[in-house]
């Protein structure tokens, strides 16, 4: 714990929401985001004194939109939602109760709030028959690398032939049956997240974790109106990725370990809260940690444009796409397979299978260009 | 005329007591709210009389078209002309159309559909918070309070509002409470618009397209089909809300009358209509 208080410097650690928890999914590769978030720094000012700043961060309207969007389902005690689940999932008429978790009087903490769900959510799962049907503004807990983050995800649903099904609302269009990839993907990693946390809890309580189901309800406005719709999503893959990527985060000390002892990645603000860390030295200490850049890094970390410009200095075969770089597994720069392709570069230990594969295809594009 | 000039001077002088026992009680929110809605009733009485008097009404810009009459505010902000009715009341009427705790949005939706109003939902943001403090300031000096509805931990429940004179039955809301409160909103909005048929008025468009948007998630009502964007038939509707309804009913009744009797119980008069505070709960954990 210690050797990541030294990496984060004299500042707290930030906590992390569930965009974030999903981001760690989208590239389980990276040890610099793995570092780094485990030890809770933020990399959104760090990213910005090192002159990348992040090109994110939500426009204020389409924030209002997705609060407009989240209201207009969960009105009436959530009847749209009610509507779509009797359509989706054969919801029994009788099964309508609403119950808001967050609505406990005052302005409670986050302990109170999660202690309040805790409770209601055992008693949910204990007897089945006096159980609600609909839970809103649960507060969950999902432990990250010894930092406990508190979530929450829009509704949970029960008694669902006795399961629990996280309910995801998003205000992308569903148009004709599509919706964006990219979109639909990031909330399958967003709502994974939720279904984690969820299972933790059920375990904590000592019930089957299984019982929240791996079948998501993304609720989406469908074509051009602002109606809802409902779909189911599995997030069977996100939920084994993430997992994977949170027990390696448990581990990360491992590749912290690696690391030199008076490695800091502390920005030493002043009393203001500027920055007074030397760029170069912080640069030195960031490019410390391998990354692994991808072109998706783009759209889900803020440390995106640092690790392209480093990619690209470097000529790595990273800044080509995930794709590219699997195929040309062991050769690390663009030269480098350039170099192997029209031969001037002998092929090391290992690399004669590509090189060969690269060979041919130099042959091929030279035969077009000399036929073209 | 002179029959809207004596409402005018009666809802003056009320007001002004308003602001007496308002300052009185060093309640200065409230006595400014109250104040600005007695600047409004005077210059509605300037007005008013200005048509009997040709050299007066040369002075006024823009006189009110007649016939608007005192009820159902009209105009678009609370202090543009004519919106005599204050908006407490005019909240009041559109819960007492409904019968059943509501949210703002609720409250301003019905009230533009079925009373023509044009309540906005800025303007029912702070009305609990005023009305609790009037309350505490003298209670029971009003007639009726906008409060709150109880959840099952006898604290405000969010966003909700009702009318202090309803039984603390149905100032409770309990898990299948919002689904009955939303089947009794279309129940009644039907009703309202069957009403206006018997007497042979046309419902007005905007209370048609309301009772379609709640048609919309009540189970059993036919789904109009894209050519034809018939509106549901009331008749209809309220039929199927209220074949939902009896499903429900005994459940939701029950839960509601448990919480009513904790509520009676425990809590003191103000706490009864605004909410328990955070004691109330800490008791409940300990019990």
């Amino acid at each position: 714990m210690e050797r990541f208080d030294r990496l984060r410097g004299a500042v707290p650690a930030r906590p992390h929401d569930a965009r974030a928890i999903a981001a760690l999914a989208a590239n389980p590769g990276c040890g610099r985001r793995a570092v780094m978030d485990a030890a809770g720094i933020d990399k959104d000012a760090t990213a910005t004194h090192l002159g990348f700043p992040a090109p994110f961060g939500r426009s204020p309207f389409a924030i209002t939109r997705g609060n407009a969007f989240e209201a207009l389902v969960k009105d009436s005690g959530c009847a749209e939602l009610l509507r779509l689940l009797r359509e989706l999932l054969g919801l029994p008429i009788p099964l309508a109760a609403y119950t808001d978790l967050g609505d406990i009087g005052g302005n409670p903490s986050a302990h109170l709030r999660h202690a309040h769900t805790l409770k209601l959510i055992d008693r949910a799962a204990r007897d089945d028959d006096e159980a609600g049907t609909l839970y809103d503004h649960p507060l969950l807990r999902l432990e990250i690398a010894g930092h406990t983050s508190y979530l929450e995800p829009d509704v949970v649903a029960f008694r669902l032939a006795g399961r629990f099904h996280i309910v995801e609302i998003k205000s992308f269009a569903i148009v004709d049956g599509q919706a964006e990839p990219d979109k639909v993907a990031a909330a399958a990693r967003q709502a994974a997240v939720y279904v984690l946390a969820l299972r933790n809890m059920l375990a904590e309580l000592g019930h089957d974790p299984a019982r929240v189901s791996h079948e998501v309800v993304l609720v989406c406005p469908e074509n051009f109106a602002n109606r809802p719709a409902g779909t189911l999503l599995d997030v069977r893959r996100e939920l084994a990725v993430l997992r994977r990527q949170l027990s390696r985060m448990a581990k990360v000390g491992a590749i912290a370990d690696t690391l030199p002892e008076d490695l800091t990645f502390d920005l030493a603000p002043d009393a203001d809260g500027v920055p007074t860390r030397p760029v170069s030295e912080l640069r030195e200490a960031v490019g410390a940690v391998g990354a692994r850049y991808a072109p998706e890094c783009l759209s889900t970390c803020d440390l995106c444009f640092f690790c392209r410009d480093e990619a690209a200095a470097e000529g790595s075969t990273e800044l080509l796409g995930r794709q590219v770089r699997d195929a040309l597994g062991g050769v690390a720069t663009v030269s480098e397979a350039l170099g192997l392709a029209d031969g001037t570069l002998t092929p090391g230990e290992g690399q004669e299978e590509i090189a060969r594969l690269l060979r041919l295809a130099d042959g091929i594009y030279g035969v077009y260009a000399e036929a073209g | 005329m002179s029959e809207r000039l004596d409402a005018l001077e009666e809802r003056i002088n009320a007001l002004r007591a308003e602001v007496r026992r308002a300052v009185r009680g060093r309640d200065g929110a409230l006595a400014r709210v109250l104040r600005a809605e007695l600047r409004t009733a005077e210059r509605a009485w300037d007005r008013a009389l200005a048509p009997q008097d040709p050299a007066e009404g040369s002075l006024e810009d823009s006189p009110e078209p007649a016939g608007k009459g005192a009820r159902g505010g009209d105009g678009p902000g609370s202090d543009g002309p004519g919106s005599l009715v204050p908006v407490r009341e005019q909240v009041h009427e559109a819960l007492t159309l409904l019968g059943v705790p509501a949210s703002a949005r609720v409250i301003v939706a019905v009230h533009g559909a079925l009373r023509a109003g044009s309540l906005r939902g800025t303007q029912l943001a702070s009305l609990r918070r005023d009305e609790e403090r009037s309350f505490r300031s003298s209670p029971f000096a009003r007639p009726y309070y906008l409060c709150a509805a109880l959840t099952d931990r006898l604290s405000a429940s969010r966003g909700l509002l009702t009318v202090s004179t309803w039984p603390q039955e149905r100032r409770a809301i309990g898990p299948l409470s919002p689904r009955v409160d939303f089947l009794t909103t279309a129940i009644r909005v039907g009703e309202h618009i069957l009403r206006l048929e018997e007497t042979g008025e046309p419902a007005p468009d905007a209370a048609r397209r309301l009772l379609a948007r709640l048609a919309h998630n009540v189970p059993g009502v036919p789904v109009p089909s894209a050519a034809e964007d018939a509106p549901p038939d009331p008749a209809v509707v309220v039929r199927a809300a209220r074949a939902e309804l009896d499903v429900h009913a005994g459940a939701d009744a029950d839960a509601r009358a448990r919480i009513a009797e904790r509520a009676r119980a425990r809590l003191g008069d103000a706490e009864r209509l605004f909410g328990g505070r955070l004691l109330s709960l800490a008791r409940e954990e300990a019990s």
